[in-house]
């Protein structure tokens, strides 16, 4: 029978976690919620993480049970990251689009909400992510939402220029019902690790600039914006930075030259010279991020990877990162290993939405109406920011994100952060007539950094063994100076319409990012000769 | 079963006359009938499960989304260096893991075969134990191993002030040594069934004629073991050229597999990755061929079956030492992952920096693994997709097993080879292909899908079938290999006796062969409960998450994730150990007939 041994082992083995378990919960056993209620459920994709998906599913059944006497369970659907679902919306939904722009009525509509991922995200995308006969077509559907909630949420409907929530308007200026309606604040930084700085020998960072420095070379931990759509909006506050500069120049430059007339305060904007300064702008913002990507130590899939490479590890010592997700860090590491700094006057504090989806009716559509309800709550709210185990705050970790109500903010007990987004946002903010790119812009991010690393890898290993420092810098310079202009991106987007009619928009999308990114790898491979002479 | 002679020549064992009463009564025709039955029912699972996915993929692949056909896709992939660089990289992963593990085996599987010493048995079956661990999890703990200032850089004396950033210039490397060190035991387990079983006197003639050791080795040795050489370098390079879980925990993005996942929300609307996947099928079928070129030309080999069993040569004293020593050395480079992620499991959070061994230990990760929300409703998910595959597996196995061993039906090598397909088709093309057919039937039936077919809503259907069919191979050799060697007059003598074709099957073919199908089982249900590729890309629903994607996603939890992934891991280990030791118990050395082709 000895050779039977091993199973009975192998029997216990496999048991041995569920006895534990019991063991462990019969001891601490959370109060029951009273009596079982039959549970409604609500399906929400989400990209956010698993503590924020626990704490909110278990804290909204709680309030709902007490509130609406029903009990919810939420099934959360989570295919990735942001663009994976976007992608899984677009699929979706296609199928279902009749050509007048609306979906058909049989569309099971198997999917909820959509919850996080950055208001570019749903503003731009999710409430246009098709298009039929000239106009939009969203998959989100205005909440209908108790009456005055959204004024009491949000007193001021911005934060330094940025919206908070959806407040569209119709043709006539009535303001409809919101899409989508923020739930807590993200901000984008510099995570660094303050040991590894110090062997190094930098200066602890403080902008975006710094990250350029040639010392960080293979030392950058940087995310593939194609795939964190919300470390892709911190590659775009280094463009919008650069872009704010150009303006306040060609500000300053008019204001020099027009002293004594009165401009009229947005004339300038149709001024050709300003134009060309922005675009100027932008050009040298894309110069600077291709100097970080050249110090990337790779690219990864996931944002989480990033703040794990510099506090963890070492590996990377710094990266760019979201907020939260680098306090996480710092509390697991210590502040010896990991550090956030926003930059000044270059980070976006932004919404993190949620939204309904289209086509959702009946119970799911009401009980999703409540779970925006709880979220705006003041309970709600304390929920992001309040430290574990403390009265109304999460029970196993704490989430770590501002709230995105103002009011919550005048009391600050058990707060996992003293942080206040709302006095940090000062003037500078993302700013939404520069978001129209975004979507453009990403692969070609990608195409640039990523899929031609191996040559941009190359010339600049090659521009840093340059001993004499002013031909490095020259090389440096020609290295930033990508052929691509702004008015490219906007062909781009351009086409991009031309093609989603004509229905191959997918093979488009491969092709011309192959034909960027071979265009990117010969500029390289030029600079590279240079540098190589 | 022996591993010197092709799969299917194995099988073409001549019957025995069935016996006079039998046929007096009109059995012939019965039992021929109950063979086509089964085998009629083999075709259609196959049919469904295996070529269907398969079809649906390549067919994807090539038509535009206006029903025509197109190779635009196919030659896009040609057009873009990305996707062509990824191809190069995975083969060269392959290419590399075959060579090294091929080189590592070879001596061990001389030494193990020809020589007896103190410890052989122990050592080789320690040898076995990494196959158990998905190399993805190993690969957790080997990112803190290669880390800046991990364990290897302070044990090779600190690399300066800065450290080394093994991962930032080597992760290729890392993905190989992972892949290698898991991979392994296949190889050997092949190389030693082949040894074992050339006939001795072959090489004594060689010897005999004057040749030299070498000679004989290359000339006569070398040849002879080329089946199993063959099967065991095509699993290798199959399985490491397309390989999901440990290039995407080393963050190689550069690597087709890789590529093809993070397409993988996109595939409704986008026949790329489709494409891609017919690349990735063509390409692995072009190493099978290669292989079967080089290696597996000739297989007159097989008129060599040992007539005389090869006597180990004892070693004693300093020599069985020296014979011993590459099996603990390469046993312990081989438990290095396991080692690290045990390490992991125990370290306080975020206390293995800049020390050869985590300088704070705690269980604390262990039990936030049991009160965690995923961990543990992921164990119950995998147990459960685990005993419905195997027992998927098992019925269809036996099935199998005795259309190809037991009758004497037209074509049962199609059958066989069938059953044998998983093992060179990419899992990954395969949960592709189960994915691809799932949302096809959604886009016909719209609302009328029922919900079991929509891997949305619940993958258990797909995902126990597509287990079960991955893992169906090991089920087949295990119980092909029993049905052999049971005397096939046993069930004649109960048929005689007017027993039913069932009650045969069930009172004596499945109690004389209980071992081989408990072993079979076994190793199904522990491939089964850490198959990777299927459970990434068909797992899409969090309650319905099986341990590795749960593994995955804690790895990916900030704070003690990382920490809880490797408690679970730790606690898959072991099970999947005791699995191994298990079966290695039940089949004796007949193991390494199960890991062939």
């Amino acid at each position: 029978m000895r050779r039977y041994l091993f199973i009975v082992f192998f029997v216990v083995v496999l048991a041995l976690p569920f006895a534990l378990r019991s063991m462990l919960t019969s001891a601490a056993r959370a109060p029951a919620l009273g009596p079982d209620m039959p549970a409604a459920r609500l399906v929400i994709v989400t990209p956010n993480n698993q503590d924020i998906r626990r704490e909110f599913a278990r804290a909204f059944d709680a309030w709902h049970r007490a509130t609406y006497h029903q009990a919810v369970t939420i099934d959360y659907r989570t295919p990735g990251g942001t663009n994976d679902i976007r992608r899984l919306l677009e699929t979706t939904y296609r199928n279902y689009l009749q050509p007048d722009g609306t979906f058909r009525a049989d569309m099971p509509a198997d999917l909820h909400m959509v919850w996080g991922g950055g208001d570019y995200t749903f503003d731009r995308e999710y409430k246009r992510l098709f298009e039929r006969n000239g106009r939009p077509v969203s998959v989100l559907q205005p909440a209908h939402l108790t009456p005055g909630l959204l004024e009491q949420a949000f007193p001021q409907p911005t934060l330094a220029g940025v919206k908070l929530y959806d407040d569209a308007k119709d043709a006539s200026g009535h303001v409809l019902r919101p899409q989508w309606i923020g739930t807590c604040l993200s901000s984008f930084g510099i995570i660094y690790n303050p040991d590894l700085y110090r062997l190094i020998g930098l200066p602890t960072p403080h902008t975006w600039a710094d990250l350029t420095d040639q010392k960080l070379a293979g030392k950058v931990a940087l995310a593939d914006p194609t795939h964190s759509g919300s470390v892709a909006v911190a590659y775009l506050m280094v463009l919008q930075r650069a872009m704010a500069d150009a303006e306040e120049q060609y500000l300053a430059s008019i204001a020099t030259t027009r002293a004594s007339s009165q401009p009229n305060a947005e004339a300038y904007r149709n001024d050709p010279a300003y134009g060309a300064a922005i675009a100027a702008g932008w050009k040298r913002g894309m110069g600077q991020l291709l100097l970080i990507a050249a110090n990337a130590r790779y690219f990864t899939d996931s944002a989480s990877t990033v703040v794990r490479d510099v506090g963890d590890t070492g590996d990377a010592a710094v990266g760019v990162a979201i907020d939260f997700y680098a306090r996480v860090e710092q509390e697991s590491v210590g502040p010896s290993r990991a550090r956030f700094v926003s930059p000044a006057a270059a980070t976006a504090i932004t919404p993190d939405p949620i939204a309904i989806l289209a086509g959702v009716k009946g119970q799911p559509f009401e009980i999703a109406n409540h779970f925006i309800e709880f979220v705006l709550s003041p309970q709600g709210q304390r929920l992001w920011i309040l430290k574990a185990g403390t009265p109304g705050g999460p029970r196993d970790r704490a989430l770590r994100r501002p709230p995105i109500r103002r009011d919550v903010y005048d009391d600050r007990t058990n707060w996992a952060d003293d942080v206040d987004p709302f006095t940090d946002a000062g003037s500078f903010n993302q700013r939404p007539q520069w978001m129209g790119l975004f979507t453009e812009i990403r692969p070609l991010w990608a195409a640039a950094w990523i899929d031609s690393r191996e040559a941009l890898r190359d010339a600049y290993a090659r521009i840093l063994a340059v001993r004499d420092p002013q031909r490095r810098s020259a090389l440096i310079a020609r290295l930033a100076d990508l052929p691509i202009e702004m008015s490219d991106v906007q062909q781009l987007a351009a086409d991009r319409l031309v093609h989603e009619k004509r229905g191959d928009a997918e093979e488009w999308k491969a092709r011309s990012r192959i034909d960027w990114a071979n265009r990117f790898r010969a500029h390289y491979a030029r600079v590279a000769a240079e540098a190589g002479e | 079963m022996t591993t010197t002679e092709p799969p299917f020549l194995t099988y073409a064992s001549e019957s025995p006359p069935a016996p006079a009463r039998w046929r007096r009564r009109g059995d012939r025709e019965r039992a021929s009938g109950f063979h086509t039955l089964l085998a009629g029912l083999l075709y259609l699972f196959f049919g469904v499960f295996l070529i269907w996915p398969i079809v649906q993929v390549v067919w994807t692949g090539f038509v535009r989304p206006d029903g025509h056909p197109t190779f635009a896709y196919v030659a896009l992939i040609f057009h873009d260096p990305v996707l062509l660089g990824g191809l190069f990289n995975a083969t060269l992963i392959a290419v590399i893991v075959t060579a090294i593990t091929l080189a590592l085996s070879l001596p061990l599987a001389v030494l193990s075969v020809r020589y007896d010493f103190r410890g052989r048995g122990l050592l080789s079956g320690l040898l076995l134990v990494p196959l158990v661990l998905p190399p993805f999890v190993g690969a957790i703990g080997m990112r803190l191993v290669f880390s800046r200032f991990g364990p290897l850089t302070q044990l090779i004396g600190g690399g300066g002030a800065l450290g080394i950033d093994w991962l930032g210039h080597l992760r290729l490397i890392g993905v190989i040594v992972v892949e290698v060190l898991h991979l392994y035991p296949i190889m050997l387990l092949n190389l030693q069934a082949a040894l074992a079983n050339i006939d001795p006197a072959m090489e004594q003639a060689a010897a005999n004629l004057g040749a030299g050791r070498w000679t004989t080795f290359r000339r006569i040795t070398l040849p002879l073991i080329r089946p199993g050489l063959f099967a065991g370098c095509t699993l290798v390079l199959i399985w490491s050229f397309t390989e999901l879980g440990t290039p995407l925990m080393f963050d190689y993005t550069q690597v087709t597999p890789v590529q093809i996942f993070q397409q993988i929300t996109d595939i409704a609307g986008n026949p790329l990755p489709y494409a891609l996947v017919v690349v990735t099928l063509v390409s692995s079928t072009l190493l099978y061929l290669v292989g079967k070129v080089l290696l597996g030309r000739s297989f007159d080999a097989s008129t060599t079956k040992a007539s005389v069993a090869v006597v180990p040569r004892q070693l004693i004293g300093w020599r069985g030492l020296l014979a011993a020593a590459p099996f603990a050395l390469v046993f312990v480079l081989a438990v290095l992952p396991h080692l690290s992620v045990i390490l992991t499991s125990l370290s306080a959070t975020g206390a293995w920096y800049k020390t050869l061994l985590p300088s704070a230990f705690t269980l604390s990760h262990y039990a936030e693994a049991l009160r965690d929300d995923l961990a543990l409703p992921s164990i119950t998910r995998s147990i459960q997709y685990a005993v419905l595959a195997t027992a998927m597996a098992l019925v269809i196995g036996l099935a199998v097993a005795v259309v190809v061993v037991r009758s004497t039906l037209r074509g049962r090598w199609i059958i066989d080879a069938l059953a044998m397909l998983p093992l060179a088709v990419p899992g990954l093309v395969l949960a592709f292909g189960y994915l691809a057919i799932s949302i096809w039937l959604k886009q016909k039936l719209g609302d009328r899908t029922p919900t079991w077919l929509d891997v949305q809503q619940s993958p258990l259907v797909l995902l126990v079938i597509a287990y079960a069919a991955r893992r169906l191979p090991y089920v087949v050799r295990s119980v092909a290999a029993g049905l052999q060697q049971t005397p096939r007059d046993l069930e004649l003598a109960a048929a005689n006796l007017g027993a039913h074709r069932f009650t045969v099957l069930r009172r004596i073919t499945v109690p004389l062969i209980l071992a081989n199908l408990l072993a079979g089982a076994l190793l199904a249900f522990a491939f089964a409960m850490l198959e990777v590729s299927d459970s990434l890309i068909l797992a899409q629903k969090t309650a319905y998450y099986p341990i590795t994607k749960a593994i995955w996603e804690l790895s990916q939890r900030l704070g003690d994730g990382v920490y809880i992934a490797s408690a679970l891991g730790v606690w898959a280990m072991v099970l999947l150990s005791l699995t191994i030791l298990s079966a290695n118990a039940l089949l004796g050395r007949k193991m390494g007939a199960i890991f062939r082709i």
